[in-house]
């Protein structure tokens, strides 16, 4: 370890400091001098610095910089206006770490505050304009960057700096630029800034960006170009404004109008189905009483009631199956609970064990990613007893079925997948119609039509979603977003 | 598919000589049951035609046009096709856009009526649009009605 040698010097007389000890703060000769007090009043409280001698406009940042390196050590840089004696402000400086000195044998215990006056006095005009421009950028948490493309440097500033939680000294980078941004974001972020800075194009977007501490919050970029006097482009320019609560009462008033809309696509959905599959019943109840009256025969009339009973039944089948989908509707807010995919999964088996052994089906199960979802237990079984049902009645006439299941986690979502080798089905021909109700597609005498359209009515009704993947003769897929 | 002989035929032939020819043969496309029998007794009772033939939906019909289309016979081709919407397999949509394509090739006046219970305005405006659909109608089917249609094509 190499030792620095300091030069012993005289703490009170070269520099302003402010000592911090025992709740007590001590200020240095020079720096009363320099405000031109005597050296008397050597002790003050931090209230009076705040309330007396800081620029209000400051102060809050101070006090805020100030507490977290009193208590967590936090280094800051803040230059500030403080009040001098006669009543004027003077620019200094303030900064935690003095390169010049070394404190550390004789006054451990105390911390220190160093105060510089600024080399160069900000002009009136200058203060007066950066007033309006500070205000502004406070006031809608607006920071400006500049991009040098000919220097490749980048700068930020001090709004900039707050917005993402860096250190008032804290000196961008290009290198450093994947720091900014969440990995999803790269792209994007790299895609506006090089059109920008090859073609000129301006930007404007919406994105997350990534705080000092990790922070992933919504940021409204803006960019443009800048020109030399030759018309290249020398440099982009822009700001980034946060826009985070807004953002997220956006996202949430988008998730409850996506919400709405899928309930209302539902409920309509519904009405359809109830006008006609119950019409379809009626008009044959009407055409079979005005059958009945232009019958005179009595036996033929006889025969005809007999079919009154036929509709009567399929009528009946129809109400049952509407209400089951009203009782999905209606005990969405039943008792969700935690429960387990392997755990379902095994009451399924134990209750289609016969269909399951008769036809030689082979279920292979995983759920090593994520085996427990909150949900309701009954809507699970039931999701995956139709799906497996499913697979083994479409399965493909020359192998044996084989029902692959698993559970994994995508953009913090559960997803359950279940493929199968079945027939498949023509996703372009039928896509559209797979889930609704008494739709089949198969030449297959058990088809009712009712099981998948019951499926999705279920995750739909928790707010999730179905879709499907396949390949006529080969496989299908059903993948279940929580 | 079932080709149905109806009851009275011969008697429906000799009737049919006296007055302008009878429709001899019909075409039910419905997948439900209940409601192809009912038609089949009105059909029967008000002697309508001569035989009936019936499928469980689209695939299957045009199954048998295309079929037919290899060896063509009169008699089996129909005068008059009445074909519901909602269907498995194929629905009635996809059947009338497959059919069109081919009625030509029949050398015969084939006329295609829709009946579904379907109300949506929706469905109603897109069968009208259709030059090949001769007219929609809405389930329940009133037996008259249904007189009223064999008879116009009848007379044709």
């Amino acid at each position: 370890m190499v030792q620095i040698k300091m030069p012993p010097k005289p703490i009170d007389n070269s520099i302003g400091y402010l000592e911090l000890k025992n709740n007590n703060i001590y200020c240095s000769k020079v720096f009363l001098s320099d405000l031109g007090y005597s050296a008397k009043n050597k002790k003050i409280s931090l209230e009076f610095f705040l309330s007396n001698l800081i620029h209000k406009d400051d102060s809050h940042q101070f006090r805020n910089n100030y507490f977290s390196f009193i208590k967590n050590n936090l280094d800051f840089r803040q230059s500030m206006l403080i009040e001098s004696k006669g009543g004027k402000y003077k620019e200094f400086v303030c900064t935690t770490s003095h390169d010049n000195i070394n404190f550390s044998n004789h006054r451990a215990k105390s911390k220190f505050l160093f105060f510089n006056k600024r080399k160069y006095k900000t002009n009136k005009k200058v203060k007066k304009n950066q007033f309006y421009y500070k205000e502004t950028a406070e006031m809608t948490s607006t920071g400006s960057w500049y991009v040098d493309l000919i220097k490749r440097k980048s700068y930020w500033d001090q709004q900039t700096r707050r917005i993402l939680e860096y250190p008032e000294d804290y000196i961008p980078s290009i290198n450093k630029s994947v720091s900014y941004y969440p990995e999803e974001y790269f792209d994007l972020v790299k895609k506006l800034f090089l059109k920008c800075s090859i073609e000129g194009e301006s930007f404007n977007s919406e994105i997350k960006m990534l705080t000092k501490n990790n922070r992933e919050f919504w940021v409204k970029v803006k960019g443009k170009p800048v020109f030399n006097d030759k018309k290249k482009i020398i440099g982009v320019r822009g700001i980034f404004q946060d826009i985070d609560e807004t953002k997220a009462k956006e996202l949430s008033l988008q998730r409850t109008s996506n919400i709405i809309a899928s309930q209302n696509k539902r409920l309509f959905n519904f009405a359809h189905i109830v006008s006609h599959n119950l019409r379809s019943h009626t008009s044959n109840l009407s055409l079979v009483v005005e059958l009945i009256n232009a019958t005179e025969s009595k036996e033929e009339k006889l025969e005809l009631i007999n079919t009154v009973e036929d509709i009567a039944s399929s009528l009946n089948d129809t109400i049952e199956h509407l209400n089951e989908v009203v009782t999905i509707q209606t005990s969405t807010n039943k008792s969700i609970s935690p429960i387990k995919f392997s755990e379902s999964l095994k009451h399924v088996k134990i209750s289609i064990g016969q269909i399951i052994t008769k036809n030689r089906a082979t279920i292979n199960s995983d759920f090593s990613k994520i085996d427990t979802i909150n949900y309701i237990p009954a809507y699970l079984e039931s999701i995956l007893l139709n799906l497996i049902t499913n697979s083994i009645k479409y399965k493909h006439p020359e192998r044996d079925p084989v029902i692959k299941i698993r559970s994994y986690v995508e953009n913090s979502k559960t997803v359950l997948e279940i493929t199968d080798n079945g027939v498949g089905i023509d996703l372009e021909k039928f896509g559209g119609k797979l889930f609704g109700m008494y739709k089949t597609f198969h030449y297959n005498k058990d088809a009712v039509g009712i099981g998948l359209f019951i499926t999705k009515n279920q995750i739909e009704a928790l707010n999730g979603e179905i879709n499907v993947f396949s390949e006529v003769e080969k496989f299908t897929t059903f993948k279940i977003t929580f | 598919m079932s080709l149905v002989k109806l009851k009275n035929s011969q008697l429906l032939k000799s009737l049919s000589n006296m007055n302008n020819k009878l429709i001899e043969l019909a075409c039910i496309i419905d997948d439900d049951d209940i409601y192809i029998n009912l038609v089949k007794r009105v059909i029967e009772t008000k002697k309508l035609c001569e035989n009936l033939i019936t499928f469980k939906n689209g695939k299957q019909s045009i199954d048998y046009f295309e079929a037919l289309l290899q060896n063509l016979d009169n008699n089996k081709i129909p005068d008059i096709i009445f074909i519901d919407l909602n269907m498995p397999v194929m629905d009635g949509w996809e059947f009338i856009e497959q059919f069109t394509k081919i009625k030509n090739r029949f050398n015969k006046l084939i006329t295609l009526y829709i009946v579904s219970s379907s109300i949506n305005p929706v469905d109603i405006d897109r069968a009208k649009s259709l030059n090949s659909v001769k007219d929609y109608l809405v389930k329940p089917i009133v037996i008259n009605e249904l007189e009223n249609i064999f008879n116009v094509n009848e007379s044709v």
